[in-house]
């Protein structure tokens, strides 16, 4: 693993506008990814995982706007480029395999011509039949057959049609890789076989990738960094091993808690009372503190730091978990 | 493949057969026969009327008649008309069957086509004067009456823009109103005017061949020479058929002239059509855009022209393609307007001529003939949808 960065996201902030005022679904969020590290950000629905996943390729609604911030992709920053400019970056640097597999496929073109685009519009100079001869080993690669190339999305089955979409995403050999709720909609057992898939992958191509999640289990399993959402803000950011074992932040551990453990001893399930906030009007100071268990006089008043905790552990609270 | 459009084909037939005996006994329904034409002439007392329908055989039980008809039907013998007697009905109809085919055809293409182009640019290019505009106009083109449009068209082109061209330009545009040639100019032509347009017709059917066939043998080419052999077959197949009848085939002039004929009617029927094509595909296109397929296609950075012509409209063009079967019975009935009001000799004007003399196998032959055309034109839709969308492909 080098030390460079593929990817670092200094401070961005990103809103929606609505009628009723501006929603505020990512928060001051920085993060930095290197090469053939995974990044799992994990959290509730609404938390704003896919919120950051869409800024990173810029790809918002006309109702979003990036506030603030900077997304470096290998050096450039990509907020202030233009759309078109933007284009050229899009898949090439950075590509996604997304949430819905299911009609990630136009339902009217084979499989393998959608990837031929995408691999047409990025990379002129390959042939048709050196990009067809990349897409069966694409294909190879993430189990599928090739034959399979020249088939209609609606001729794959929900598993087949996420790994076409993997291959897709590896199409034009992006640095970056963002994967949201990839294996969600997937039944457990091809939801594990695509997951060794991927991370096998990301190892052998030595890709970055940015995998989101609510699902602590699946976070654990690929990512070398896990960084926990919470209402927009980021409140915890540490390797996967120091995240499990040394939880700092209260929602960490409360996050923790709620997930049965495979391996390690049988405990009770804990659930966390409450909702997260209405992001229209985010409570003051530290967004988690009406379901805090920790919470002490400060936590309504002041938004906490983001506090490096030693081994690349970062934290953003006023009254931490006891560390031991 | 073939065995669906073979059931197809069972199917059209029986139904063709059920709107006959349909078709039939709703014209029987009506009052009065042909006989009762003469009911004015002192000459023809009841009892002569009497025999004369037994002789025509209008006396029969209904069922019996229905059976004879379509006996004779299917052994093709349609009638006479009592009109024109003895011209057999056939011959009616199969001269003026081109006439109401072409015009036809040619509103639908052109209404498809254009209420396509101006729906997937609504829909893409959303808000502003354009939208307001656009559907305003849709909407008063889908509902307005027919022949109330058809003649504000009349007085707009043919009057004021004739005018309008002979002020400026000092030209005769001359703009016909009505009907199918100018008589004076075409009495020194070498053809006669059939014959004219049926060769404009096999044009027009090779224009769209050539077309058709270079856009299927176009999938099966390297993807770098496919636009060329696109656009290459529409402008050399229009081209070079446009040169020929302009200086090669020597009767351009009496083509020009029939063309000019064709204009208006062309134009009434198109626009009937076209503002439902156009707001259909707007919406269509509207929802087809906020599908995932097309976040997919912004993601791997593909060129707005791709995402808007390759992703969006193709997908949007599936239930403006299935709504085609609504809007061809839309300009079937347009059509029968159309062709009355610009005089134009068409089954249409045929039909309504003859129902309003009672010339009862005329009628009958008529409505079978539009019969027809509709059920070979929703044949067409189904194979076309077979083409456009994979999913419902048999294997």
């Amino acid at each position: 693993m080098s030390t460079e960065n593929v990817i670092e996201v200094k401070n961005l902030t990103m809103e929606y506008s609505t009628r009723k005022g501006n929603v505020s679904a990512v928060d001051n969020v920085s993060f930095s990814i290197k090469r053939g590290q995974a990044l799992g950000l994990v959290g509730e629905s609404g938390c704003g995982k896919t919120s950051i996943a869409k800024s990173l390729l810029k790809l918002l609604p006309d109702n979003a706007m990036i506030q603030q911030g900077q997304i470096v992709l290998n050096g450039k920053d990509m907020v202030p480029l233009p759309e078109e400019e933007m284009r050229k970056h899009r898949w090439s640097e950075i590509s996604m395999v997304f949430q819905a597999a299911m009609n990630a496929f136009n339902p009217v073109y084979t499989v393998g011509d959608q990837i031929i685009e995408a691999i047409e519009t990025h990379l002129p100079d390959v042939s048709e039949k050196d990009a067809r001869v990349k897409i069966e080993n694409l294909f190879r690669m993430v189990g599928l057959a090739p034959e399979m190339v020249d088939r209609y999305p609606h001729e794959y089955s929900g598993g087949m049609r996420q790994r076409a979409v993997i291959a897709m995403a590896l199409s034009c050999d992006p640095d970056i890789i963002i994967a949201d709720e990839p294996t969600t909609a997937l039944d457990v057992i091809v939801q594990d076989s695509i997951l060794k898939e991927i991370t096998t992958l990301q190892d052998r191509l030595n890709m970055s990738m940015v995998y989101i999640s609510h699902d602590v289990a699946v976070i654990a399993e690929v990512s070398d960094r896990v960084g926990v959402m919470y209402a927009g803000r980021m409140v915890e950011l540490a390797d996967t091993e120091e995240i499990f074992i040394r939880p700092i932040h209260p929602y960490t551990y409360a996050l923790m808690q709620s997930f049965p453990s495979v391996t390690g001893p049988k405990r009770e399930l804990v659930a966390l009372p409450g909702e997260p906030p209405d992001l229209l009007h985010p409570p003051k100071g530290c967004r988690f503190h009406p379901r805090c268990p920790n919470r002490i006089e400060k936590c309504d008043q002041e938004q906490p730091e983001w506090k490096d905790y030693g081994d690349n552990h970062f934290c953003a609270c006023w009254n931490p978990m006891e560390i031991n | 493949m073939w065995s669906y459009i073979g059931k197809r084909i069972v199917q059209m037939f029986i139904t063709l057969l059920l709107f006959q005996i349909a078709t039939y006994i709703l014209i029987d329904l009506q009052p009065g026969d042909v006989t009762d034409l003469l009911i004015g002439n002192p000459d023809i007392t009841a009892a002569e009327r009497a025999r004369i329908a037994a002789d025509l055989g209008l006396d029969g039980p209904l069922p019996s008649r229905i059976w004879t008809y379509l006996t004779n039907f299917y052994t093709g013998n349609l009638g006479v008309s009592m009109q024109q007697y003895p011209r057999p009905v056939s011959e009616i109809l199969m001269t003026r069957l081109p006439r109401t085919f072409t015009l036809f055809m040619a509103a639908t293409i052109l209404s498809f086509w254009l209420g396509y182009i101006a729906g997937k640019f609504l829909a893409w290019k959303r808000g502003g004067a354009w939208e307001y505009a656009s559907t305003i106009t849709g909407v008063t083109l889908f509902t307005i009456f027919t022949p109330l449009l058809a003649y504000i068209l009349l007085w707009l082109f043919a009057r004021q823009l004739d005018s309008w061209i002979s002020d400026t330009f000092g030209i005769d545009f001359d703009l016909p109103i009505s009907k199918f040639n100018t008589p004076s100019l075409w009495r020194r032509a070498p053809y006669d005017t059939n014959t004219v347009f049926s060769w404009m017709n096999w044009n027009f059917f090779a224009i769209v061949m050539i077309i058709l066939i270079a856009l299927i043998v176009s999938n099966y080419i390297p993807r770098r020479y496919r636009p060329a052999l696109r656009i290459g077959s529409v402008v050399l197949s229009i081209g070079g058929s446009l040169i020929w009848w302009a200086f090669i085939s020597g009767v351009g002039l009496y083509a020009w002239d029939i063309v000019k004929h064709l204009f208006l009617p062309i134009l009434t029927l198109t626009l009937i059509s076209f503002g439902g094509n156009m707001l259909l595909t707007r919406t269509s296109m509207l929802e087809t855009l906020r599908e995932d397929y097309i976040e997919t296609a912004r993601a791997k950075g593909l060129p707005e022209g791709v995402i808007r012509n390759r992703h969006a409209a193709r997908n949007a063009v599936l239930p403006v393609w299935t709504a085609l079967v609504f809007s061809l019975s839309n300009t079937i009935s347009g059509g029968i307007i159309t062709e009355t009001v610009f005089s134009w000799p068409g089954i249409g004007a045929t039909l309504v001529q003859s129902v309003s003399v009672s010339d009862f196998a005329v009628a009958m032959g008529a409505l079978t003939l539009i019969g027809i055309m509709t059920l070979i034109g929703h044949l067409i839709v189904d194979i076309g949808y077979v083409f456009l969308d994979p999913r419902i492909r048999i294997h």
